[in-house]
């Protein structure tokens, strides 16, 4: 297991009488791209914010880059804030510039990394033009690049992707894999679970301020069982006996179509000769790998609303 | 906290400022408005149009003293309009050697002359004595004085219409001319033509209206008592008051006569005066005698107290527009994220600060530039301004006081950002601070007036007031215990509101939605724990 990069060991927070986050522990491995999921006022930008020493915890420990406080290594981090503005009269190099200065650049890397990101990010037309000037999702992607021109080794992302048209999105993904390469560790949160499919090592998953999942995508996938699904006037009750099907169950009494779980090892294939040997008739027989997304709406359906926000 | 960052912050600030338009058109708007108001005022009195009256004099006895009247007038301006002439383009441009009240000599000498005295006056002008009082005052000019040029009469007498007898009934007269005063009708006189600005009625029985010590005023259904005086202008009084006093001169002399006193010798005696001569004894030995120069440093620090207003009002706008737009468009989470709260505080404090003193600079550098280039008399008289104010002590405490009550108020008003989410919001909020400091700026004239009022020197020790209304003491040596308690109150109390603001600071930019109440706000002050951490 490498070095983590942060570390939250029960860590509590409280609105109000409203709990954001609550006993919280999670561990992130340096070099990892690290999706941080969960429904709308899950708790993800509270804990996001208390990481980065916005908020203090109420409760808990904290270690990030090897120190309670990100304050102490703050030009070692990037940051993209959910809410995103920049200052509307600033020209575009010069915002990049003057964030990358402010993590401690000096000035004349700070105006040639600027110029780089924007030449690499297809924005170099833009690097004049003034801020106020550029649509939503153009100044979304400025200040993505604003919050990693020091090439920071924790770049944390709160919603990076909301707002940006697919082509924009398919940037940014690419930024995020250069960052992984350069060894970089990314941490973003989101609730599109495409994005945290294609480009997460690891995922957290939070509802009510509780982690309710945290580990590989191939783990999350597991948490809920393969299934097939089968349309045949015949009875499919004969495949349980086969080895590997956990389960059969009709979907309603009156229709065709069975719903067959399967556990990890099993495969596929064996089902489907078992019918053709045990000559239940197909008319579909549809297998498919469990998404995110139905891991998501799972976990999250399991989680009891105890406390709405 | 870390100096770079502060600097980093600040500069960012101030560029942002001083790279707007609207930054230097406010800036650059008040010496136009200085300027333009200082030529408008020379304009004014040229562009007021004459003035006709008619005299209608059904006593047939009173048309002199009228006359009188108007002439003085005319001739009292004339001799006003020299004496700043010579005030404003003399080569001794030392304020100091020159009398508080050089324009009340010229009063003097017209109050105190003749009915036939001045036909006297009126003859000297006419037969060039202006020129000659040039010629004797010429070696005391500037070489490029402009010719002294004496001002037009403002009050000239119209023809009478055709269709108004004199001696008919007055309320006929008045119904004849009605049109005429209203400005329906223009009236002649002579060659030109314009509108009746006065008629002046003095009826045929009009003596039975005298009044004299121990008798009430004569009561008369519909028609007032005594002459009349009519006229659309209700405002400017010159004309009524020249014309009351006169006809008043008269009757008195012929009172005199009635019992057998002689009217000059009484008039005489009342002209026999002593000089009064103001002396300022906080001045050096041999200084004493208060100068021109004198009573503009006793009035300069309104100027310091206006200079100070805007500029600290501009500042504090320019402070909470830019936190609360930081604060609405979240950028402020970033900026959390990269520097402490404190720096980010500093670093507005005195981005903001640096924008204040451009200001202050553009304006100083204007008017050198203004004088400069732009020479006329009136631009003589403020440079000369300029000279004894900068050359007075006032300048340090005006340094002093300044940046005291930038900080003052940029604490509060930077507490007041970090609480908004909108402008709106902030800006109702800032109300309250806006009047706080129209108070001392309505006082300012008094306070030159009357410095050691009780009131303003209580007042003095409210700590938002002292910045402006100490300065504006300053001019009149207030006594030293109050400078040193005022400075001791006024530090305290900066330091005292920069704490809490930044304790306010740190909470508030992170909050969203409405401000919070005043008593949410003591709770926010009490958690010390979170202000500790971040």
């Amino acid at each position: 297991m490498p070095p983590s990069v942060l570390t939250l060991t029960n860590v509590n927070k409280q609105f109000g009488d409203f709990r954001a986050v609550k006993d919280l522990s999670l561990s992130i491995p340096r070099g990892s791209v690290y999706g941080f999921l969960g429904p709308n006022g899950a708790g993800k930008t509270t804990s996001i914010r208390m990481s980065l020493g916005i908020l203090a915890p109420d409760s808990g420990e904290l270690s990030i880059l090897d120190h309670p406080s990100a304050l102490q290594v703050r030009s070692r981090i990037g940051y993209l804030p959910e809410e995103k503005g920049l200052y509307k009269k600033m020209r575009v190099w010069a915002i990049i510039a003057y964030f990358g200065m402010l993590k401690g650049l000096d000035k004349k890397t700070a105006k040639a990394r600027s110029h780089e990101l924007l030449e690499k990010y297809g924005l170099h037309e833009f690097a004049e033009a003034r801020v106020e000037a550029l649509s939503k999702g153009m100044g979304q992607k400025v200040q993505v690049l604003a919050s990693v021109v020091h090439e920071p080794e924790l770049v944390i992302l709160d919603e990076p992707f909301s707002g940006l048209d697919p082509v924009n999105q398919q940037v940014l993904e690419k930024l995020i894999r250069d960052m992984a390469d350069n060894g970089q560790t990314v941490i973003f949160s989101t609730h599109v679970m495409q994005h945290a499919e294609r480009l997460c090592d690891h995922l957290l998953l939070i509802t009510h301020g509780t982690k309710v999942f945290d580990g590989t995508v191939a783990q999350a996938r597991a948490l809920i069982p393969r299934r097939i699904t089968l349309e045949t006037p015949d009875e499919a009750g004969p495949l349980t006996s086969l080895e590997g099907v956990v389960n059969i169950v009709r979907d309603g009494s009156d229709t065709q179509r069975w719903q067959v779980q399967i556990s990890e090892k099993a495969n596929p294939q064996d089902i489907l000769k078992k019918c053709f040997t045990e000559g239940i008739a197909l008319s579909r027989f549809e297998y498919t790998e469990p998404s995110l997304h139905d891991v998501f709406v799972h976990l999250v359906k399991a989680e009891p609303a105890t406390e709405e926000a | 906290m870390s100096l770079g960052m502060i600097r980093l912050i600040a500069m960012r600030e101030f560029v942002d400022n001083v790279k707007t338009k609207g930054f230097w058109i406010s800036i650059l708007l008040l010496p136009a408005l200085l300027v333009g108001m200082v030529i408008l005022q020379a304009r004014i009195s040229d562009a007021i149009p004459t003035r006709y009256y008619i005299l209608i004099d059904q006593t047939g006895t009173y048309q002199q003293a009228v006359q009188q009247a108007i002439d003085l007038e005319y001739q009292r301006r004339v001799l006003q309009e020299f004496v700043s002439y010579l005030l404003a383009n003399r080569k001794d441009r030392d304020m100091e050697q020159i009398s508080a009240d050089a324009g009340g000599a010229a009063d003097n000498l017209i109050d105190t002359v003749d009915a036939d005295q001045s036909g006297a006056i009126q003859d000297w002008m006419d037969n060039g004595g202006l020129d000659y009082a040039l010629v004797l005052a010429s070696p005391y000019l500037r070489e490029d004085a402009p010719p002294f040029e004496a001002p037009d009469r403002l009050f000239l007498a119209a023809d009478l219409p055709g269709e108004v007898d004199p001696n008919s009934p007055m309320d006929e007269i008045i119904s004849n001319l009605r049109p005429y005063l209203n400005g329906e009708r223009s009236i002649s006189a002579g060659d030109s033509r314009g509108s009746l600005f006065a008629l002046i009625m003095i009826p045929e029985n009009v003596d039975r209206d005298i009044i004299r010590p121990g008798t009430l005023p004569v009561q008369r259904d519909g028609t007032p008592a005594g002459i009349q005086y009519w006229s659309r202008n209700l405002t400017d009084d010159r004309l009524p008051n020249a014309i009351a006093s006169n006809i008043n001169r008269e009757i008195r002399d012929r009172e005199f006569a009635a019992r057998g006193v002689d009217a000059n010798l009484v008039r005489n005696v009342q002209a026999t005066r002593l000089p009064m001569n103001r002396l300022d004894p906080l001045a050096a030995e041999g200084e004493e005698a208060v100068s021109m120069a004198d009573t503009i440093r006793q009035y300069a620090p309104v100027g310091f107290v206006y200079l100070m207003f805007f500029s600290l009002m501009q500042s504090m706008q320019y402070l909470l527009s830019n936190t609360v737009e930081e604060k609405s468009n979240r950028i402020i989470e970033v900026l959390l994220a990269s520097v402490t709260a404190d720096e980010l505080m500093m670093g507005k404090l005195l981005g903001i600060g640096l924008s204040g003193l451009t200001t202050i600079g553009t304006w100083l550098l204007s008017f050198v530039l203004i004088l400069a280039l732009y020479q006329s008399e009136q631009m003589a008289v403020i440079s000369q301004i300029l000279d004894v104010v900068l050359g007075s002590a006032l300048i340090p405490w005006f340094v002093f006081y300044y940046f005291a009550g930038y900080a003052l108020y940029s604490g509060v008003f930077l507490a007041i950002g970090s609480l908004c989410n909108t402008l709106k919001e902030a800006q109702s909020m800032m109300m309250p601070m806006i009047m706080i400091q129209v108070v001392p700026l309505a006082i300012m004239v008094a306070v030159v007036v009357d410095p050691d009022n009780t009131l303003f020197r209580a007042m003095s020790w409210f700590p938002l007031f002292t910045p402006y209304l100490m300065m504006n003491r300053m001019a009149s040596n207030p006594p030293m215990f109050e400078v040193i308690g005022t400075t001791v109150l006024l530090v305290v109390s900066i330091i005292f509101v920069l704490w809490l603001s930044g304790k306010v600071f740190r909470h508030g930019v992170l909050r969203t939605g409405q401000p919070p109440r005043i008593v949410e706000l003591f709770k926010l002050l009490r958690i010390r724990k979170q202000s500790e951490a971040l």
